[in-house]
């Protein structure tokens, strides 16, 4: 550690910070635009001038090595003098569009300008302009408009020292400095929508959120992604109950500053408008589902399940052998509390077998962050490792659990043989567990069960064949925690709440429950967190206003995300120490 | 001051002669003896890394690119053995001549190309070298041509390549072509250039000395300067500092004289030989007439009035204490048809053309500084435009970019208008519009011009 004063207060700093580090954890703000705490130090924006003591000229402070006794003056006239210079020469050429710029609200050179700025232009010469090389897609994602670049090359550095893809580049020399992709390449790769992160200015923006809204409407919750098992800590960015945007929330053990493109992009599904309403069919399976009251529905499952387990007593009574009668399937998309509840009702009041679950092992995804490096995601769903710590069973191929046994049967249609021994309930917590629901062929062997239950949020094959649908909440409604890859267990807010007519699978288990006297209905989530903390794995000790399980908060913008980090560059420092969460025991 | 007494060219000793960039040009002229004499003396101890940098240190050698450190000085920052590792050091030949008014090297390159690789040679040997490049201007295309050849004439006699001589030492020459940017003149961009990158100054410390190319240590010298060091190694110390005008610039140097005068060309002289002897040599101002100003270090040196620079002399000091720079010792003289204002806008449409955009300051202010002054002198300037010309240029030098190539872009501009304000002000005064209509025009307008007419490709 060096202690190095600034303006007047001493700060220890690690060896390996800047100056303009040593500034940040002293509270002195110095503007900056290249300066990024992952990305390599350039020192070319010229922003975050100092002076520093025994230094006869004027410092770039991200390129000042702190040492020992290091005085820095960050506020002198000539550094204020020095930030001016290069605000001015920054805004000589940058168009005054921000009235139609995605960025403005959130932008670096706007929040400089005001900071750091002369409140009059002297320039009267016309503005540079890029004809070909503004309002351009250089990717599927991303948009380019070099009349606004400011040349800090944070994009260029996230694509050769994060992704390693090296797509961008600089073009052309002096005040024609232009980031553009190489020669007939796009800026296309797996985390491509970051570079408009990173981006300070609207130079790069992102396809699907331009002009969309203006960023300072909107709210923003703080959520967990659903794209695989890594759990990237997202922020829903959304007004009026329309999501605008995923951002990624600022993660060093997770996602560090980043997010896949998949991953963001996800974001336009919460606003699908496609919601069911709760059906049954009351007449077996020929007749017409009829829509009906939530009260009736529930009451309706408590019906078919209770129907079951009196035959199965009987059968049981009857020494026919022990087939289980009613199945639940669970899901890796539920949060931990729902598969609690949902693992609790099976074990304590309905003395069922543990519900089973399966994963789809989907593409492969990855994110960066600076503990682990590269960590890598293949489930389709983010919370398989809850799902089973809460009492879940997850099935593999053979193990001979019912739901192995259905997805075995489906290349040869149907089997006949399986039909005598084949459950009469079968209960889906989520009616797109695998993307084999879609399949008729799947759907057909489950609708071998007299009473096909499952909670939906879309309608797919297994919805349409089912006698009781329960319609649920997309994730922005959702409330709970999920175990990710590394099995830290982290929070999901909601957003926005869902109409009326839909409920969270929390809701809809708890209802259930209450109808054996399991649960209370008026239980949230975190009454359920605290109820099951004792027997889930992982789970003992945390605290459900932890910062360990909320996160960061949700970044003013992202070219302000690292303002939250302070001190981020040595990797032996860590600055939000966080509790180590043991991985839930997989064999419990 | 017998010191500047001219005596016969060294360093240009063979131009004139035919075939003079041949190997055996060379040799019958007495080249490579250094070079032997210093492989002679491998074996048994009698020349070793530490003493021929002595010789080059006690020579008052001073770097002849522009910045006039010495040579000596600067080859003793490589870090010894110890400290380095396994790391090589590279030496660097800095052939990419590009400042304007400065053609020195070039004419080195072109008729005596045996002389420079020798200096190579022998620095190679005082930095323990195995790899040396020659990094030459991409537009010198014949330049690169007859250094190859020389190249392969070396290794064909058995100066270059796997032990010299039998001295049991190695050492390849390698000649790199830049792709002509005046950026990569500045050593760590250089260097940047010759990994394969975009040629960036990269930010010091740490200085090449201690990491350069690949990270290793390097250094940079200038043409000119290993040329200098065949001789001084040939020599001896106390001969090269018998030339110029005192301790502390020594030696013969090279004078590119440029402009109006009546040769214009490279001339060989002692250090420090007066300015109205240089003129002299040079024929005198063109055409009998009178001296108006000089620019007497290549473009980026501040410019003097005929008055500033009677009877100085022409070194590193003597400028320095001018207040100008003796640079690259690119001479531009100006006579009194010049139009300063005009003059100013060629060298800040250079350096707006040659920024390498990775500073803001520079990136943004080169064409900022070159737009104004079009402005002027196409007699659309406004009175106050002069001032701001100089505000801009101070709030882009000193220490607010990586590299000084800001500096060197407002030197110019600032002497330009100190000196010569009163034809700035002519400009400015004869500006074809009233003052309210100025603001108008020039403030109001959006830039609908294409990139050529907004910017310096024109």
């Amino acid at each position: 550690m060096a202690k190095v004063t600034v303006d007047g207060k001493v700060v220890e700093v690690p060896n390996g910070a800047n100056a303009l580090e040593a500034c940040r954890a002293a509270g002195v703000e110095v503007p900056h635009f290249c300066y990024h705490p992952r990305l390599s130090i350039v020192g070319q924006c010229r922003m975050c001038m100092v002076e520093v003591e025994g230094v006869p000229k004027i410092q770039a402070s991200c390129t000042v090595p702190v040492r020992d006794g290091m005085v820095i003056k960050a506020s002198t006239e000539k550094a204020l003098a020095a930030r001016n210079a290069t605000m001015e020469f920054l805004l000589i050429n940058h168009p005054l569009d921000c009235p139609i710029c995605d960025q403005a609200g959130e932008c670096k050179l706007q929040d400089n300008a005001f900071g750091a700025g002369l409140p009059v232009s002297r320039t009267s010469e016309p503005r540079r302009q890029f004809p070909g090389y503004d309002r351009t897609p250089i990717g599927p994602h991303v948009i380019a408009d070099m009349t606004r670049c400011i040349q800090c090359t944070r994009c260029i550095r996230f694509c050769e020292e994060i992704t390693q893809t090296g797509e961008l580049t600089f073009i052309e020399r002096g005040g024609h400095t232009i980031v553009w992709t190489h020669e007939g390449k796009a800026l296309d790769n797996d985390l491509s929508a970051c570079a408009a992160d990173v981006c300070p200015v609207g130079a790069l923006t992102t396809k699907e959120f331009r002009f969309r809204k203006r960023v300072w409407w909107l709210d923003k919750t703080r959520s967990v992604c659903g794209g695989c098992e890594i759990g990237c800590n997202v922020s829903i960015e959304h007004r009026d109950r329309v999501v605008y945007r995923f951002l990624p929330r600022v993660a060093p053990a997770v996602n560090d500053f980043w997010m896949c493109d998949y991953g963001r992009f996800r974001a336009e599904e919460l606003n699908r408008q496609d919601f069911l309403k709760p059906e049954i069919r009351v007449a077996g399976g020929a007749a017409e589902r009829r829509q009906t009251n939530w009260g009736e529905a529930l009451d309706a499952v408590k019906i078919a399940i209770d129907r079951a387990r009196n035959e199965e007593k009987r059968e049981d009574f009857a020494s026919k052998g022990k087939e289980e009668k009613i199945l639940f399937i669970g899901s890796a998309n539920l949060t931990t509390e729902e598969a609690f509840l949902l693992a609790t009702l099976c074990k304590d009041s309905l003395k069922v077998s543990a519900p089973e679950f399966t994963v789809d092992i989907g593409p492969k995804r990855r994110i960066r962050n600076k503990v682990d490096g590269w960590i890598y995601g293949a489930e389709a769903a983010p919370n398989s490792r809850g799902a089973e710590a809460a009492g879940l069973k997850r099935t593999k191929e053979g193990d001979g659990s019912a739901l192995s046994g259905f997805l075995s049967l489906l290349p040869s249609k149907k089997s006949s043989s399986s039909s005598s021994s084949f459950p009469a309930v079968i209960y889906i917590s989520d009616a797109n567990f695998s993307e084999k629901c879609s399949d008729p062929a799947f759907v057909a062997i489950l609708r071998q069960a007299s009473v096909l239950i499952v909670h939906a949020r879309t309608r797919n094959a297994l919805t349409d064949a089912a006698d009781i649908v329960l319609p649920i909440a997309p994730l922005s409604g959702k409330e709970g925690t999920f175990v990710n890859a590394k099995g830290l267990v982290q929070r999901v807010d909601m957003a926005i709440m869902s109409p009326p007519v839909v409920r969270t699978d929390l809701e809809v288990l708890l209802h259930l429950g209450q109808r054996w006297s399991a649960f209370d209905a008026q239980w949230t989530a975190r009454d359920v967190f605290e109820r099951m903390q004792s027997s889930v794995a992982g789970y003992a000790g945390l605290a459900w206003d932890s910062d360990a399980l909320v996160g960061n908060p949700p970044s003013i913008s992202p070219a302000a995300a690292y303002d939250v980090l302070g001190l981020e560059r040595d990797p032996d420092v860590e600055v939000f120490s966080r509790p180590s969460v043991a991985a839930p025991d997989r064999r419990s | 001051m017998s010191g500047l007494t001219p005596t016969a060219p060294v360093l240009l000793a063979r131009l004139g002669k035919p075939d003079s960039a041949s190997l055996g040009t060379y040799l019958a002229d007495g080249g490579y003896a250094a070079w032997k004499k210093v492989l002679g003396g491998v074996k048994s101890s009698e020349w070793t890394p530490a003493k021929v940098t002595d010789v080059v240190k006690a020579s008052g050698l001073r770097g002849r690119g522009g910045a006039g450190f010495p040579c000596g000085l600067k080859w003793t920052f490589v870090p010894p053995k110890e400290k380095r590792g396994d790391k090589p050091v590279y030496l660097l030949c800095n052939a990419d001549e590009s400042e304007p008014g400065t053609f020195k090297d070039r004419l080195l390159i072109e008729n005596d190309p045996h002389q420079i690789l020798e200096g190579m040679m022998l620095a190679s040997f005082a930095l323990e070298v195995k790899h040396a490049y020659v990094y030459i201007r991409g537009e010198m295309v014949r330049g690169a041509e007859i250094l190859n050849k020389a190249v392969a004439e070396a290794y064909a006699k058995g100066f270059l390549g796997k032990d010299v001589q039998g001295s049991g030492l190695d050492l390849d020459i390698t000649i790199h072509r830049g792709a002509g940017a005046y950026i990569c003149g500045e050593e760590t961009a250089l260097i940047e250039s010759l990994e394969g990158k975009r040629g960036h100054p990269r930010i010091k410390p740490p200085f090449p000395a201690v990491s350069g190319a690949w990270g290793s240590p390097t250094v940079v010298n200038n043409v000119e300067t290993l040329a200098c060091v065949t001789h001084i190694v040939d020599r001896g110390a106390d001969w090269f500092k018998s030339i110029g005008r005192n301790e502390k610039n020594t030696g013969p140097k090279l004078y590119c004289v440029s402009g109006h005068v009546e040769k214009p060309g490279v001339y060989e002289a002692p250090t420090g030989i007066p300015w109205e002897e240089l003129l002299a040599m040079a024929g005198g101002v063109r055409g009998g007439r009178k001296l108006k100003a000089v620019i007497p270090g290549g473009s980026s040196a501040p410019m003097l009035t005929a008055a500033e620079i009677a009877g100085v002399p022409m070194d590193f000091d003597g400028l320095a204490a001018a207040k100008s720079m003796f640079g690259s010792a690119g001479i531009i003289v100006m006579d009194e048809t010049t139009d300063i204002p005009k003059a100013v806008a060629n060298i800040a449409k250079f350096y707006a053309h040659e920024s390498c955009g990775q500073c803001t300051p520079c990136r943004e202010g080169t064409p900022w500084l070159l737009k104004m002054l079009r402005r002027i002198v196409n007699g659309e300037g406004k009175r106050s435009d002069l001032d701001l010309l100089l505000q801009i240029s101070n709030q882009m030098g000193n220490g607010m970019t990586i590299c000084v190539f800001a500096d060197a872009a407002i030197a110019p501009v600032i002497s330009g208008i100190t000196k010569f304000r009163g034809e700035f002000e002519a400009y400015v005064t004869r500006s074809t519009k009233p003052e309210f209509e100025q603001l108008a025009s020039s403030d109001l307008t959006i830039a609908v011009a294409d990139r050529n007419a907004a910017g310096v490709h024109s």
